[in-house]
């Protein structure tokens, strides 16, 4: 996840450290700087693919350099900051905020990491000042943590836990990151104040900050070892019934596959790239004979590039094929792989976790439901492809896709009334539609205890009856008198007459046979 | 929302008494006379709804609104209240339809206004939801079932929504007081059953119907605590337009909806079908599909007007060209089902029967800046639609290295159609549950994983590691020895597959094992062959323990693969078509055994090298990510195989052999030379090349 170096460039943090084992002379800052020295570092190596971006600040703060991957820019930043006057951590926070909204939005988990000399400013404008007048805020001047986005708090003070407790500082801090949600540490240095406790206290950072993910992708009986990237975050659900925090499994098992089709643009919580990785593995099964070849030398990573790999070979299908693979990520917990193509050149196997549950997805149903084809009696993909089994069609239709009566707006009644006589008056060929469209109006007058409208529109069919021309056909007058009369029997509300799953039925009638017959 | 909050269990309880029956004095002319035809006709006179008309329509679509965002869950108990209460429905989920409640609602039929209006009241009807609010939900037992030891935490909470025409505040005032009441006498007994819960919290939502043009007499009032379990308001509200509007505004409330407004829909016109218009539809959904315009303050921007009351608030989102297909995954961080408020208005039954039929739509968002993001989309899978939320901002995830470029990224054989096939092979399809499929143990998920783990148990990953899945001849046995159990069919074809490779043996077919990266034959038939059937017998040997039927194809491969070397070495001798190198090595076919073994994984080695070799300037079409071809090298490797067979090699020969493979790399190589045996250049080679490839091409037969 992104990272947001928070530097303290106020004057305390010139302070010269006492010097019994060191023998230059050093500040605070050189400290600080040390330390971030080999954070930065520690990313290029490890972590290239993280962005970080660092912020200094005083009594203003100032970005100064947006998020990137290039430590070098990082690093020359830092080597030219100055100093500036006092600490002001809450608008610093403010542009924390601003800076990470403009970059990632507000669903992007980012982690902040406060780098200062414990000396967090007096009166106005100090942390304690900030702390003290947390309540009772406008809208507009609101303090601002909680950040507007899952955020993980570090706290990297130059200076050693006793230090701090002498004053308020250590407790100022808790009170921070508890605004925070809880998300975050204090790292404070032990004993003396020095380089090599700076080295030894960025190395334990570095573990909270940057933990490994490494994780196993499986199907059936091949697997590669990958690393997930950015590490899969823990995540809760409904917090009344299950509280607990869920982690991915590192065992990530493949289910079965599914065309992108079918899979339709899933909603999805997170995306991680899927990277293979090489673990302990020496290449040594290369054949006989390439030791000796002129390649000698080849680095490690060259090596790996020739071992043949799952993730290589699956991501390779799915792209050809057009198809995500489900993997299980937990009890009850699923995601897709998938090939995301960066450009025309770059793509790569990209992993989307589905938010956790059985069914994370209405048009596959439970997940757990869902089986081999050889368990269907017949291949539901057709034996030539041509059908899907997804997506499930829900038991009962939505309003919009049913035809339902609303009445609520004069123009709803108005319709489908019209509707009814335009037919009428093309009976009987509109026989079929004419008591379709009359028999949903039945139906919803009946359920709203509508029955004026079931006399109303008696009336209206009977003035059809009277207005039919003399070139009509004589069946027009029959079916028009027929349904007044059972509109108006139903209007009474006789149970005979008035049954909601009842229908009016055409009236029968023969011409060719010369009279009309009931 | 929390899964058992107040909106899980929602009752309605509608006044059915005899003041009800009357009018709300809004009319609605349905004879609507078009000028060439009313000339001299007296028009049908207005209609005009009910109370009880009104009450029930706006609940209808209250609840029509809910069951189109929650299908499960939020569950509606419809209760109607004269001189007794009628329960319409049930908490069942498949009570839950609007069609359901419309049919027990037309048994029911308008109030009677002939009805003593003494023994009727609103009373019976909110005794009997508080009662029906204790009643377990199918949901909650599953829940309560689950937790077990913890099934106290299971909530009992819930909603009353009453429609009536009440008398006064005081009325009103008594009605609360009576579900108060009732709340506390029913918690008593709840205490004691398994089968009912008591109410932890209860909202009453009473809402005052009066017809238009009279005064009310009951005054608004907003949400107020009776007491720790109870919470009430009130809701004054003229019947007809008025009541849909509030009701509509308080489905949104309790389900926490919000409004999004599709502007610009283009839409032919009824009367000049070549041109179009443009629409606007407005949707309801889960108001999460606004997050990130709440979070970013883009709200107003993002076209948000007021309209109605006031309290109505909507984002408008426009509708836009062009659309999307079906087969591009979009980055979306959430899906959200929809309802249209105006559903069979004539512009939203466009829009939906648009989606409904398989189409896309993305939908652009007025930022602040002036500048424009496609945010959303609206998409349907199996008759219903959505709308999804596309990620706007930037990804943590741009430009990461390709995959060509990490672990395994240089090898280009990989047998990605063949991987392709697997997958096919290894689709998931919806099984219906039932006790059937219980009953055999496995959930289908998992059968799913136990056949994923058979079809790999042996399975290559690249081309050159494998000969038989090149083989077409194979194919029958390797698809079917993957299976659970095999029918005696089955087993008769495996043995099939295996008698016709013992025939492709017999008549000396080649086969597609040597030639990839190298030039001519590689190793010798027999020696392919031997290779061949080793291969098949590793992947018939993973499955030896699936059944008896298994177990047999194994013993068919050993047995008719076990031939007595003399019986081989006659069989070669009596043939014609091995060349002199062939003779050279019969001289010595004492030890031949042996040493075909030492040299075909002596060639193994300079085939695979071969092949690596190759792997960073070749490319196999079937590898997307594969890097682009460099320039070409002469392939010098193949100036390795000059030693074909020729009988026992010295050691000097080897050695010759490795410095002049070295040698070969540092400079380039004469055409005649690269192509030379034995410093011989051969004549017309290509013919034999063209050969080899056809062969390999043909080993396995495209899907």
């Amino acid at each position: 996840m992104p990272t947001v170096v928070l530097m303290d460039a106020s004057l305390s943090m010139t302070r010269p450290v006492s010097l019994e084992q060191c023998s230059e002379e050093l500040q605070r800052k050189n400290l600080a700087v040390a330390g971030l020295t080999m954070l930065f570092e520690h990313m290029a190596n490890n972590y290239r693919l993280e962005f970080t971006s660092l912020v200094a600040f005083s009594s203003l703060w100032e970005l100064l350099v947006p998020f990137t991957r290039d430590y070098n820019t990082l690093q020359e930043a830092l080597n030219n900051l100055e100093d500036y006057d006092k600490t002001c951590l809450e608008s610093a926070l403010h542009g924390v905020s601003n800076v990470v909204q403009q970059e990632w939005g507000h669903a992007c988990p980012t982690q902040v990491v406060l780098v200062t000399d414990g000396s967090l400013g007096i009166g106005k404008g100090s942390l304690r000042h900030s702390l003290q007048t947390l309540k009772g805020r406008p809208e507009d001047k609101k303090f601002p943590l909680p950040f507007p986005f899952p955020a993980k708090l570090f706290v990297m003070c130059i200076a050693n836990a006793e230090e701090l407790q002498m004053t308020d500082t250590m407790h100022n801090l808790e009170q921070l990151l508890q605004l925070n949600g809880g998300d975050g540490q204090i790292f404070t240095m032990e004993g003396q104040l020095c380089l090599k406790s700076v080295q030894m206290f960025t190395q334990i950072m570095l573990i909270d900050l940057y933990p490994d993910f490494p994780a196993v992708l499986r199907c059936g009986n091949l697997a590669s070892d990958v690393q997930v990237f950015p590490r899969p975050e823990p995540v809760f659900l409904d917090e009344e019934i299950d509280p607990m925090p869920r982690h991915i499994l590192t065992d990530l098992e493949i289910v079965g596959f599914i065309e992108i089709g079918d899979i339709s643009s899933p909603p999805v919580m997170s995306r991680h790239l899927v990277l293979p990785i090489a673990v302990n593995k020496e290449v040594d099964d290369v054949g006989p004979g390439t030791t000796e070849e002129p390649e000698e030398e080849t680095s490690a990573n060259q090596q790996a590039g020739k071992v043949p790999n799952f993730c290589v070979l699956l991501h390779g299908s799915l792209k050809v094929e057009g198809m995500v693979a489900l993997v299980q990520l937990g009890p009850e917990w699923y995601g897709m792989l998938y090939s995301q193509a960066d450009s025309k050149k770059k793509s790569n196997l990209m992993m989307s976790l589905f938010e956790p549950g059985p069914e994370p997805l209405p048009w596959l149903g439970k997940v757990s439901q869902l089986g081999p084809i050889s368990d269907a009696a017949e291949n539901p993909y057709g034996e030539d492809d041509s059908k899907s089994p997804f997506p499930l069609q829900p038991k009962i239709k939505r309003s919009y896709a049913q035809n339902v009566t609303v009445w609520i707006k004069a123009s709803g009644l108005q319709t489908d009334v019209q509707k009814i006589l335009r037919n009428a008056r093309k009976l009987p060929e509109k026989t079929q539609t004419f008591y379709k469209e009359l028999n949903r109006l039945r139906k919803a007058a009946l359920a709203f205890g509508f029955w004026e409208l079931l006399k109303g529109v008696a009336e209206l069919l009977e003035r059809e009856c009277t207005l039919l021309p003399d070139t009509a056909h004589p069946d027009a007058a029959f079916q028009l008198s027929h349904a007044a009369k059972q509109l108006k029997l139903a209007s009474t509300g006789d149970s005979q007459y008035a049954a909601f799953d009842q229908n009016i039925n055409p009236m029968h009638t023969d011409f060719s046979g010369g009279g009309a017959g009931m | 929302m929390k899964m058992f909050s107040v909106s899980h269990k929602t009752a309605f309880v509608v006044d059915h008494c005899p003041y009800m029956a009357e009018s709300c004095r809004q009319q609605v002319e349905c004879d609507v006379l078009t000028k060439s035809r009313g000339q001299g006709m007296i028009p049908l006179a207005p209609v005009s709804k009910s109370l009880w008309t009104c009450a029930v329509e706006c609940s209808m679509e209250y609840c029509r609104i809910l069951y189109d965002v929650y299908p499960l869950k939020k569950l509606i108990n419809y209760i109607v209240s004269d001189s007794e209460f009628h329960i319409l429905n049930s908490w069942r989920q498949e009570d839950q339809s609007t069609h359901e409640l419309m049919s027990a609602l037309a048994a029911v039929g308008p109030p009677n206004p002939q009805e003593d209006p003494e023994c009727c009241s609103v009373l019976h009807g909110l005794v009997a939801a508080v009662e029906s609010l204790c009643k377990i939900t199918e949901y909650q037992h599953e829940a309560r079932t689950t937790l077990m030891d913890t099934a106290d935490r299971v909530a009992n909470r819930g909603r009353i929504i009453c429609l009536t025409n009440a008398k006064s505040d005081t009325h009103v005032r008594m009605l609360e007081d009576c579900v108060q009441e009732t709340i506390l006498e029913q918690n008593k007994m709840a205490a004691g059953s398994d089968r009912l819960m008591p109410i932890q919290q209860c909202e009453l939502v009473l809402v005052h119907i009066f017809p238009q043009g009279e005064d009310t007499l009951v005054s608004d009032r907003p949400k107020k605590e009776v007491s720790s379990l109870l919470t009430s308001e009130v809701h004054s509200v003229r019947a007809g337009r008025h009541l849909a509007t509030k009701l509509n505004i308080l489905v949104q409330q309790h389900f926490d909806l919000a409004s999004t407004t599709i502007t610009n829909i283009p839409m032919k016109e009824e009367q000049h079908a070549n041109t179009s218009a443009n629409y606007d539809v407005e949707l309801l959904h889960h108001r999460d599909a606004h997050l990130e315009f709440f979070k970013s303050g883009d709200l107003h921007m993002a076209g948000s007007t007021s309209r109605d009351s006031g309290l109505k608030e909507t984002v408008t989102l426009k509708w836009c060209t062009p659309r999307t297909n079906s087969v591009e995954l979009h980055y979306c961080t959430g899906a959200y089902r929809i309802s249209p408020t105006d559903v069979n208005s004539r512009p939203s039954s466009c829009l939906t029967n648009f989606l409904l039929n398989g189409r896309s739509v993305l939908l652009e968002q007025p930022r602040k800046s002036g500048s424009k993001v496609i945010s959303h989309m609206l998409s349907s899978h199996g008759g219903e639609i959505f709308l999804h939320v596309l990620n706007s901002t930037r990804s943590t995830l741009e430009d990461p290295p390709s995959i060509s470029e990490g672990c395994g990224g240089r090898v280009t054989d990989y047998r990605i159609t063949d991987f392709g096939e697997f997958m096919r092979e290894n689709r998931l399809t919806p099984v219906p549950e039932s006790p059937d499929t219980e009953a055999s143990g496995k959930p289908p998920a998992e059968r799913a994983k136990a056949q994923l783990e058979r079809y790999t148990r042996y399975w290559p990953m690249i081309i050159s590691q494998t000969t038989i899945f090149n083989m077409q001849a194979v194919v029958p046995l390797a698809n079917l020895i993957v299976k659970e159990s095999l029918s005696e069919e089955d087993l008769l074809t495996c043995q099939k597959t295996v008698y016709n490779l013992v025939d492709m043996e017999r008549k000396n077919d080649p086969l597609p094992i040597s030639t990839v990266g190298s030039r001519g034959k590689g190793p010798k038939r027999d020696e392919q062959y031997r290779i061949m059937w080793n291969e098949l017998e590793t992947l018939v040997k993973t499955h030896v323990a699936g059944s008896e039927r298994h177990q047999r194809v194994l013993d068919c491969i050993i047995a008719c693969r076990s031939k007595p070397p003399e019986e081989e070495e006659r069989k070669k001798r009596g043939r014609k078509r091995e060349d002199k190198e062939d003779k050279a090595e019969k001289s010595i076919n004492k030890d031949s055994e042996d040493k075909s073994w030492q040299e075909s994984e002596r060639l193994k080695g300079v085939v695979e090298r071969v092949k690596e070799e190759q792997g960073e300037s070749e490319v196999i079409k079937d590898s997307p990510d594969s890097p682009e071809p460099l320039n070409k090298k002469p392939r010098l490797e193949e100036i390795q195989l000059p030693e074909k067979a020729k009988g026992p090699v010295s050691l000097l020969t080897m050695w010759t052999n490795r410095i002049t493979v070295a040698n070969s790399r540092k400079h380039q190589e004469f055409a005649g030379r690269i192509s030379s045996v034995n410093n011989k250049a051969e004549l017309y080679q290509h013919l034999k090349d063209e050969n080899g490839m056809d062969l390999h091409e043909n080993g396995k037969a495209t899907r």
